[in-house]
C-alpha cells in the first residue's frame, strides 16, 4: 500500500482525493435529504402523535422555545433599537427621513431577524442536540436503546426536529412583531396618531410577494436548522477516526452545512425580493 | 425508508420502561430528555401564541394593504408609467387617499393606472380635480391629486382622468443642453478674433489715444493734427463768439434804454394806458346815459302799448257807431227814397 502511494503521480493522487471528497459530500447531502424525507413523512403521519410521542414532542417544544424566546426577544430588541437608531439618524442627516421606516422594516424585519432567529435556534438547540446524539451514538447508548426495541427515530429524533422547526417559527414571528413595535415607538414615540401612516408604509413594504417570500424563508431556515444537525447524527458512526476527533469534525461540518444552507436561502430570498 | 426497524426477535416488553417513562409527565423522564412539568399545557400555550402571532400579523398586513377598505376606482391615463409601481399611494394634501392597484397598457399605447380610492376619502376628488405624477431627483415618484374647487360635483366611480407628468430629472438634459449652448456662446464670445475681442481691442486703442497728447479730442477727430487744427478753429470761433457777445451786450443795453429808459417805449405805453383808462370811464358814463334813455324808451313803449290797447277799444266803439250810422242810413233810405237809381230791372 505504502509502495503504491509513493509511486502514484501527485496529480492522480489529488484527483483521487478530490473524487473521494466529492463522493463523501454528495453522500452526506443524500443522507440529509433522506433524513428530511423520513422526518417529514413521520411528521404528517398521525401515528407519530400518540400520547407518549405527543408528550415527548411537547417536552422538546417547551425546552427549545420557552427560555430561548425570552432571551432572543431581549437580544433582538437591543440590536433592533441600536440599528433603528442608526438608520433613523443617518436617514435624517441625509434628509431622507421619510424612507427610514421602510428601510428599518426591510432590513430588520425581512432580512436580519429571521436569519438571526434561525442561527440562535441552531446554536442553542439543534447543534447541541446533534452533538449530544453523536456522543450518545459514539458511546453506544443509542445502539443500546435500539437494541431494547425503542423507536428512537419517533421518540428522540422527530420531537427534536419538530421542536427545532417550531422554535424557529416562534422566535422569528415574536421577534418580527416586537421589532415592528419597537420601530414604531423609536420613530414616533408613545403616540397613536402616527399609526395610520405607519400601517400604510408597512402595507407597502409587505406586498404579497414579499410576505410570501418572508414566510417561505422562515420555513426553509427552520428546515435547515432542524434537519441538518440531526441528519448527520442519525447517519454518524461510520467513520474510523477517533471519537474525540469525530465529535469535533461532526459539529464543525454540521455548522458549515447549516450556514451554507442558510446563506443559500438568504441569497435566493434576496434575489426574489430585489431582482 | 431508512427508519430503523426493530431487530427481529426483540421482545415488545423490552421497550416498556422507556414508553412508560414517556407517558408519566411528573415521573422521571427517559434518559435523553429533561423533565418538564405540564409540558403539554405549555406546548399548547406556545402553539396558541404562535398561531395568534401569525394570524394577527396576517390580518394586520391585510388591513395595511387595504383589504378591508371599501374603494372606488379611478383610471389615470398617462403617456409614460415609468416610476409608478403597484401599491403606490395617491396623496391629497399629503394624505394618502388611494393606491395604485393595477397598471396596464391601453389600446392607444398609453399607460392606464387603475387606482383604488377609499370611499371615505373619495369626496376630496371632484370633477375638476387634476392628477400629477412627480418624479423627483431623489426618492420615488409621487402621485398627487389637487382639487381646486371643492364645491364641484364629486368624481364618479370608474372615471378616467389624464395624468399630468412633472419630471424633475427630465429637466436635467434640457438644462445641460442650455448650459452647453451658453458655454459655447461664451467661448465664441471670448475667442481670439471674436467681436468682443475686437471691441476690447478698440477700447484699448481708444484709451491709449485718450492717454495720448491729443486726449479725448484726438480720439474724436481721428488724429492729433486734426485735433490741433480743430482747437485753433475753435479758439477763433470762440473769439468771434466773444465779440458777438459784446455786440449783443451793447444791443441789449440800447434796447433797454429805448424800452425801459426815460421817455422810452414803456413810458409811452403807460401814458397810453392811462388815456385808455379815461376813455373807458367816458364810455362807462355814456353807457349809463344810454341806460337812462333806454329806461325812458321802455316807459314810452309801455305807454304806447297802453295807448294801443285804448285805440282798440276806440276803434271798436267807432266801428259800432259806424254800423249804427250805416243802419240808420239804411233805415232812412228805406223810409225815404233817396235812391238815385229808380229804374226797375226785370229779370
Amino acid at each position: 500500500m505504502r509502495l503504491m502511494m509513493s509511486t502514484t503521480p501527485p496529480l492522480l493522487h489529488w484527483l483521487n482525493r478530490f473524487q473521494h471528497g466529492v463522493q463523501r459530500w454528495l453522500l452526506n447531502w443524500w443522507y440529509i435529504f433522506r433524513f428530511a424525507l423520513l422526518m417529514l413523512t413521520l411528521a404528517v403521519t398521525p401515528a407519530s402523535y400518540r400520547r407518549d410521542q405527543r408528550l415527548a414532542i411537547a417536552r422538546h417544544v417547551v425546552l427549545a422555545s420557552t427560555t430561548n424566546v425570552l432571551w432572543f426577544l431581549l437580544m433582538a430588541a437591543l440590536v433592533s433599537l441600536i440599528l433603528i437608531r442608526i438608520v433613523v439618524v443617518t436617514a435624517l442627516s441625509y434628509g431622507l427621513s421619510q424612507y427610514a421606516l421602510e428601510m428599518v422594516v426591510r432590513v430588520l424585519v425581512i432580512e436580519l431577524i429571521p436569519l438571526t432567529a434561525a442561527l440562535f435556534v441552531a446554536l442553542r438547540v439543534t447543534l447541541p442536540d446533534g452533538l449530544e446524539f453523536a456522543q450518545l451514538r459514539a458511546s453506544g447508548e443509542l445502539a443500546g436503546l435500539e437494541g431494547q426495541g425503542v423507536d428512537i427515530v419517533r421518540h428522540e429524533f422527530l420531537p427534536r426536529v419538530l421542536a427545532g422547526l417550531f422554535s424557529v417559527w416562534l422566535l422569528a414571528a415574536a421577534s418580527c412583531v416586537a421589532t415592528l413595535l419597537l420601530a414604531y415607538l423609536s420613530i414616533y414615540g408613545f403616540t397613536p396618531w402616527a399609526l395610520a401612516g405607519y400601517t400604510r408604509v408597512v402595507g407597502q413594504v409587505f406586498n404579497p410577494a414579499v410576505a410570501t417570500i418572508l414566510v417561505l424563508k422562515i420555513v426553509f431556515f427552520s428546515f435547515g436548522v432542524a434537519l441538518i444537525p440531526m441528519a448527520s447524527s442519525y447517519h454518524d458512526g461510520s467513520g474510523a477516526a477517533p471519537a474525540s476527533r469525530r465529535r469535533a469534525a461532526h459539529s464543525l461540518a454540521d455548522m458549515l452545512r447549516l450556514i451554507s444552507v442558510l446563506l443559500l436561502v438568504e441569497v435566493v430570498s434576496l434575489m426574489e425580493n430585489y431582482y | 425508508m431508512t427508519e430503523p426497524t426493530r431487530p427481529p426477535g426483540t421482545p415488545q416488553s423490552e421497550a416498556a420502561p422507556y414508553t412508560e417513562a414517556l407517558l408519566q409527565p411528573e415521573a422521571p423522564p427517559p434518559p435523553l430528555t429533561r423533565a418538564v412539568p405540564h409540558a403539554e399545557l405549555k406546548a399548547a400555550l406556545l402553539i396558541i401564541l404562535l398561531a395568534v402571532l401569525a394570524c394577527g400579523s396576517m390580518i394586520y398586513l391585510m388591513y395595511a394593504r387595504g383589504a378591508f377598505e371599501s374603494t372606488q376606482q379611478l383610471v389615470l391615463v398617462s403617456d409614460d408609467a415609468e416610476g409608478v409601481a403597484v401599491g403606490m399611494d395617491v396623496t391629497f394634501s399629503g394624505f394618502p387617499i388611494g393606491r395604485v392597484s393595477r397598471i396596464e397598457l391601453s389600446s392607444e399605447g398609453k399607460a392606464r393606472l387603475i387606482v383604488d380610492v377609499t370611499r371615505k376619502d373619495a369626496h376630496w376628488l371632484r370633477t375638476s380635480s387634476i392628477f400629477t405624477l412627480e418624479r423627483g431627483i431623489v426618492g420615488g415618484s409621487k402621485l398627487r391629486a389637487f382639487s381646486g374647487i371643492l364645491t364641484d360635483p364629486p368624481l364618479k366611480d370608474g372615471e378616467t382622468r389624464t395624468l399630468l407628468v412633472g419630471d424633475a430629472s427630465a429637466e436635467i438634459p434640457r438644462v445641460l443642453a442650455s448650459v452647453k449652448e451658453l458655454a459655447e456662446n461664451l467661448g465664441n464670445l471670448t475667442a481670439s478674433g471674436s467681436s468682443l475681442d475686437t471691441a476690447l481691442g478698440n477700447v484699448k486703442s481708444a484709451t491709449d489715444r485718450l492717454n495720448g497728447p491729443g486726449g479725448a479730442m484726438g480720439l474724436l477727430v481721428g488724429n492729433d493734427k486734426n485735433a490741433a487744427q480743430l482747437l485753433e478753429r475753435t479758439n477763433a470761433l470762440l473769439l468771434t463768439v466773444d465779440k458777438l457777445a459784446l455786440k449783443t451786450d451793447s444791443l441789449i443795453a440800447n434796447a433797454d434804454r429805448r424800452v425801459l429808459g426815460k421817455d422810452g417805449l414803456m413810458d409811452d405805453t403807460q401814458a397810453t394806458v392811462r388815456q385808455l383808462d379815461g376813455l373807458l370811464a367816458d364810455a362807462r358814463n355814456s353807457l349809463k346815459k344810454m341806460d337812462a334813455v333806454l329806461v325812458e324808451a321802455q316807459a314810452v313803449g309801455a305807454n304806447a302799448r297802453v295807448a294801443t290797447a285804448d285805440l282798440g277799444t276806440l276803434r271798436a266803439e267807432v266801428d259800432s257807431n259806424l254800423r249804427r250810422i250805416e243802419q240808420l242810413v239804411n233805415d232812412i233810405n228805406r223810409k225815404w227814397p233817396f235812391a238815385r237809381d229808380t229804374e226797375i230791372k226785370l229779370p
